[in-house]
Order: C-alpha cells, then sequence, then structure tokens
C-alpha cells in the first residue's frame, strides 16, 4: 500500500477526534478540513462536524472545494448554522475541539497568524486570525499543525505576536486568564507529532524517514523527546479510501512544499484499526 | 433614526454609493470568496472614496482591491487573504509592510459581539476571549472589567456601529426587502447595527417572490436597492453563480507584481470599465454564464475549480 505524505499527514489530524466529539476548522485550512471527514468516515461516525466558514453541521460535500465557504461544502448538511450560531456554541463550551495552525507556534502552543516583525510595521502581514483570540479560550481541545516545521521558521522560541492562545501567555496560564478550554491538545507537524504534558511540547511520535536530530535541527524551542518516542502508525485502508474519496481535487496539497509532497512511502500490511 | 418607511428604494449604483462618505465606517457583507458587495466596491473605487474605515469578518479581494486603489485608511477585518488556494493579500499585505494603511486586526467573534451591542443600543459588550492574546494591544479602545454577579475578569468591545454596510443579494424588491442563500456571514448584524445600508442584487424581483423565498433581510432596515446582475463577481452568489477562481488568481498575480500590476488590473476591469455594465463585458459574458454550471452536475461544479 502506497502513500504519500500528505494523506499520512491528514490522517493523523483525523486520529486527533475523539468519536462524538464536535469539532470545527477554520477557513484556509484544507488539511484540517479533509481530516475532519477522514475522522467522521472512520472512527468517529456520530461526530458533529461543523463546516469551516459555512458553519454546515454534518454535510456530505462530493469534493473539498479550494475556498473555505462554497456552497458545495453544505451539501447534505443536516443543518446550516448561521455565524452567530456557532460562535456563541464555541464561547459557551459546546465544541469540543478546534483545529488552529500558525505562521510561527512555540513551545506553549501560542500560535501566530496575525504578523511577522513587530506588528506595528510587519515584515509580512499575514493573514489575520479569523475567530481564534476568542475560540482558543473556551473550545475545549485544540489540535495545532503545520505543514512548515523543516523550514525552522515555523516552530519558534517566541512568537512575534500571539493571536491565539496556547497554554501560558505573558499574561499568564490558562487558569490564570480563566479560561474555560483546556488548550492545545496536540501539535502535528511534516516531522512528527507533539502532544502537551505540562503544558509544553513534547515529541511524541515521528515519521519513519526523519530521524530526531532533524526535528531538533528545525525547532526553535528547547526539544523534548518523549522516553517511548515511536514511529507514527500507518493509515488503515479505510482511512486512505475516505480521504482520496473525499479530497478528489487533492486541496491538501496546497499546505505543502513541493519537496514534502514527493515523500511516498510503502506502509507494511498494518491492522485496519486507527486506535 | 428611525426604520425606513416602505418606499420604492430602487437607485442608480453611482447614486446609491453617493451615500457613502469619504473616511466612513463601511461594513463589507458577505465573507471570503461568497457575496462580496463587488460592484460597490468597484463604484466605491470609480468615485475616488479616500480614507475609508473598512470593518468585517474574513474578506479577500474586496479589501485587497479597496487598498490597492488607495480608498482606505484603516482596515479591522479577523482576515483578509485568499486561503490556502492563493495566499496572502498583495495589495493589503504591502500597505500593511509599508504603514500604508493602519490595521486594527480583530477577531470573529469579537466584532459579532461589537454588532450585537450596536444592535440593542449598549454601549458595549464583554467577551471572555482576548486577554492573553496580542490582538487586544492593536485595540486600545477594550476595556478590562470586573463581572458584577461572578467577580470574572472580561473583556468589554465597544458596540460598533458601521456608518455605512454594503451588501450583496441574489434577489431582492424595489422595497429593499432581500432573500439570501447561507453563508449569511454577519449581513443580518450589520443591516440592524449600521446607520445606513445600501444593497445591489443580482435580480429585482416582485416582494411575492422574496416573501416566497423568505425575506433574510427586511426591507425596513434598507435604505437603497441596485440591481446589478453578477454584482458578487468575482466572489460566488448562489444559487446564480460559483466564484470565478481564475479571476482571482488574475486579480492575486496581477497585484502581487506589484503597485503597477494591481493599477493594470484596476484601469482593466474598474476605471477603464465605467460601469458595472463594462465591467461584465471586459470579463465577459460566456465566461460569466459558465459559472451557473455548478448546478448541472458534480462534474461541472468541480470542474469549475479544478
Amino acid at each position: 500500500m502506497s502513500v504519500t505524505l500528505d494523506e499520512w499527514f491528514v490522517v493523523l489530524l483525523a486520529r486527533t477526534i475523539r468519536p462524538s466529539e464536535t469539532v470545527f476548522h477554520g477557513f484556509g485550512s484544507p488539511c484540517a478540513q479533509v481530516a475532519m471527514h477522514v475522522a467522521r468516515g472512520t472512527h468517529a461516525p456520530d461526530m458533529v462536524l461543523v463546516e469551516g466558514a459555512t458553519y454546515a453541521v454534518n454535510p456530505e460535500p462530493l469534493f473539498i472545494p479550494p475556498t473555505g465557504n462554497d456552497a458545495s461544502l453544505t451539501r447534505g448538511a443536516a443543518y446550516t448554522m448561521r455565524f452567530e450560531e456557532f460562535f456563541d456554541a464555541a464561547v459557551r463550551g459546546d465544541v469540543d475541539r478546534m483545529f488552529l495552525s500558525g505562521g510561527q507556534i512555540d513551545g506553549f502552543g501560542n500560535t501566530n497568524v496575525t504578523a511577522i516583525g513587530p506588528a506595528g510595521r510587519p515584515k509580512v502581514k499575514l493573514g489575520g486570525g479569523g475567530g481564534g483570540c476568542n475560540l482558543a479560550a473556551t473550545i475545549r481541545h485544540l489540535t495545532l499543525w503545520t505543514t512548515r516545521h523543516r523550514s525552522g521558521r515555523t516552530l519558534v522560541e517566541t512568537c512575534d505576536f500571539i493571536t491565539d492562545m496556547g497554554h501560558v501567555t505573558p499574561l499568564g496560564t490558562r487558569a490564570e486568564l480563566g479560561y474555560t478550554g483546556g488548550g492545545p491538545e496536540w501539535l502535528i507537524t511534516e516531522l512528527g507529532v507533539f502532544d502537551f504534558p505540562a503544558g509544553r511540547a513534547r515529541l511524541r511520535q515521528i515519521f519513519p524517514d526523519v530521524s530526531p536530530a532533524e526535528v531538533r535541527l528545525a525547532t526553535g524551542f528547547d526539544l523534548e523527546v518523549a522516553g517511548d518516542l515511536r514511529p507514527v502508525m500507518p493509515p488503515s485502508s479505510a482511512e486512505l479510501a475516505v480521504l482520496r474519496a473525499v479530497d478528489p481535487l487533492e486541496v491538501r496539497r496546497s499546505e505543502f512544499s513541493s519537496s514534502e509532497l514527493s515523500r511516498a512511502f510503502t506502509a507494511s500490511a498494518e491492522p485496519d484499526c486507527a486506535c | 433614526m428611525s426604520l425606513q418607511p416602505r418606499r420604492d428604494k430602487r437607485a442608480a449604483l453611482a447614486d446609491a454609493v453617493a451615500l457613502v462618505a469619504d473616511g466612513a465606517v463601511v461594513a463589507l457583507g458577505g465573507g471570503l470568496s461568497a457575496r462580496l458587495p463587488m460592484a460597490m466596491v468597484r463604484e466605491l473605487i470609480r468615485q475616488g472614496r479616500r480614507g475609508l474605515h473598512l470593518v468585517g469578518s474574513a474578506h479577500s479581494i474586496d479589501v485587497d482591491l479597496l487598498v490597492a486603489a488607495g480608498a482606505v485608511r484603516r482596515c479591522e477585518e479577523s482576515y483578509v487573504g485568499f486561503e490556502q488556494d492563493l495566499g496572502l493579500a498583495p495589495a493589503y499585505r504591502r500597505a500593511a509592510e509599508e504603514g500604508s494603511i493602519e490595521v486594527a486586526e480583530s477577531c470573529c467573534a469579537t466584532i459579532l459581539a461589537q454588532l450585537r451591542a450596536a444592535e440593542m443600543g449598549l454601549p458595549f459588550l464583554p467577551v471572555r476571549g482576548v486577554r492573553g492574546s496580542d490582538i487586544g494591544r492593536l485595540h486600545p479602545e477594550y476595556a478590562e472589567i470586573t463581572c458584577p454577579f461572578t467577580g470574572e475578569t472580561l473583556v468589554a468591545v465597544p458596540a460598533l456601529r458601521p456608518d455605512v454596510a454594503l451588501l450583496h443579494a441574489p434577489a431582492g424588491d424595489r422595497y429593499g426587502n432581500l432573500h439570501l442563500d447561507q453563508p449569511y456571514v454577519l449581513d443580518e448584524r450589520f443591516a440592524s447595527a449600521a446607520r445606513t445600508v445600501i444593497a445591489t442584487v443580482d435580480e429585482l424581483t416582485s416582494s411575492d417572490e422574496v416573501a416566497a423565498a423568505g425575506v433574510t433581510i427586511p426591507g425596513h432596515l434598507v435604505a437603497a436597492v441596485t440591481e446589478v446582475p453578477y454584482g458578487a463577481h468575482p466572489s460566488s452568489c448562489y444559487p446564480r453563480y460559483a466564484y470565478d477562481r481564475g479571476h482571482l488568481r488574475e486579480y492575486v498575480t496581477a497585484a502581487q507584481a506589484g503597485p503597477d500590476g494591481a493599477a493594470k488590473y484596476l484601469a482593466a476591469y474598474v476605471h477603464g470599465t465605467g460601469s458595472e455594465a463594462g465591467y461584465r463585458a471586459a470579463v465577459g459574458a460566456d465566461r460569466l454564464s459558465a459559472l451557473g454550471a455548478w448546478r448541472e452536475s458534480t462534474a461541472a461544479w468541480k470542474g469549475l475549480f479544478a
């Protein structure tokens, strides 16, 4: 069974979703968007999937378009929330998980999607945070991801600007800030998988073609490595089948550099299990 | 100000857009690639409007084009860009990096709270987030408050009352009753919160037809309505047309080349066209009608984005 890096990466995002969770992705997030459908089509059939910028609940799109608020994403939806219905649900604590990315991500899971360099006169003005600086406070769990870890510029010691709050900000911990959400639970990169024991990112799993030294070189914060560091679990054939069916336009690939897209693997026979 | 009385609110596009003053706080309807009020954006540029303070949630070519044309003083959106597909917004990014616009980036949930405060006639509403995020540093107008009931520290955000909201709908009647398809984004909130609402519709229909489809925004909130076919192009306005990804790419490619590239686009599609009829001719009737192919089959729909 052959699998490309982008496919495997999306499957790892999907596996961060627990059965029956209510899950949301922001716009401009094709990997997370496809991952939610992979989860719903495999291990989490009872999840409540809230689709990006359309706020469609449990839609069954025939393809994922390159924009987050196209009507194709509402096909077969049980319901389409108004903007305010979704944000109300999220801030009152009814949303279990959100996917968040960042041009910069620090070891506490703070993310920057606003600006590189000083905010008043940025070196690079990024697009902006959408709803993140409120949603990150109250949504129960966050799955962070980046496809640009290897650049060395993404996982940083300190974000130039904190758009969305991780476990600890300069103003304090989540408990001190009165936040009801639990903060980042996972960080998935094209090199490996991090968890956040005690609120700091820790390398837990690694892709088979990547060494811990490569991860260390690409990581700007002090790299903690789990004592039982393992290879990431290969995708199941069921996960790959759902993924390929829901993303025929391969919009997920737009998140990766061409060199990462050339990474291909032959997965050994694995149990058809996402556990 | 009272609600708008029932009257015939049809106006020429140039007259409707003339209601927007230089320096106005302008709310842009729709979001990302859907139902952006592009005909009004282009007309604002043709009329040489300056110093606008734009507010909205997640936006793209509407904000970027106004910035490219030099019409903007301050941007207060939660996002401006072309998503993963076409990337950063070229003119917005350039202006922010040069310091020629003020960027008070905001958050969808904060803007929602601010609009709701305006809708309710309140001076502010509190939000639970923002603290710990540097977004708060971009907004010295926010204030921390202590809840008198629970003792929690919350962030008070002031009411946001746009001078004018620009909304585009697929259909509406002469009295300004509008029917929209989802996503409504913030259009309903803008309609109640803004002092003046100006609408364009792809088609003016009878009141009975709008009522049968469902009134999303009532005429008593709308000051002027103008029929402009393809008035949201190159964004989508379902059920009439999908977004024009190729045209967005043409714009982004031109604007990425620098101010001269953006100026060439503006000359070809805005200043040089003189009117929306001229714009539609510049884009091409066949190209526009092809955007309706989404309804024919999944393959045709998918084909629009391939």
